[in-house]
């Protein structure tokens, strides 16, 4: 049972590292920098929440 | 002191959720940015925007451990926040060069952008040394 947990405990720390780059990518492409030609559509999503943050947009 | 990544990520979401609210209330009082969006659509992006913002933050937090020079949470967490959003910010200056059009650089807007990268530091700070004291 021990086992099963810990084993259990690595996945979820596995999975970690990847939720932080997931984030990073999409931190990136879509909230920061609203690349529509990577995902059509972002651009207005997070608009003026991308003003607001500071980072440059139209 | 280094945090792990589960109390980075748990803490980043929540504080970046209350940085996202912060945000939008601050800039409703400063008025720097004129809002397009309707309130219901700026709440939703707002929170979601500000929950993955606070993830990477934690998350570079538990990453960053030894290499992040303080010790004490609150320089930690602020040196973090600050550092990330200069990164972005850097990334969308090189945008701006390369389409000008496209991405607009306004100062005061990234004044407040610089502004609110401490705040969520300093919210993450509060809520990882809450966090800390319930273990304790």
């Amino acid at each position: 049972m021990e086992r099963v947990l810990e084993r259990s405990g690595g996945i979820f720390n596995a999975l970690y590292p990847a939720v932080v780059v997931a984030a990073l990518a999409f931190t990136m492409i879509v909230i920061a920098y609203g690349m529509e030609s990577v995902a059509p559509g972002v651009h207005d999503a997070f608009h003026d929440f991308r003003h607001v943050i500071g980072m440059p947009c139209h | 002191m280094s945090i792990n990544w589960k109390s980075g990520i748990t803490a980043g979401v929540l504080a970046g959720v209350i940085w996202g609210w912060l945000s939008m209330g601050l800039n409703s009082i400063t008025g720097v940015v004129e809002f397009e969006g309707s309130f219901a659509h700026n709440f939703m992006s707002f929170t979601f925007g500000g929950a993955v913002f606070g993830i990477l933050v934690g998350g570079l937090m538990a990453i960053g451990g030894s290499l992040i020079p303080f010790r004490n949470v609150l320089a930690r967490a602020v040196f973090t926040s600050t550092l990330m959003w200069l990164v972005i910010r850097f990334g969308g200056t090189i945008l701006s060069v390369m389409k000008p059009t496209r991405y607009n650089v306004l100062t005061p807007e990234t004044m407040q952008g610089l502004f609110l990268a401490i705040v969520l530091g300093g919210v993450l700070a509060m809520l990882l040394k809450k966090n800390m004291k319930e273990a304790d």
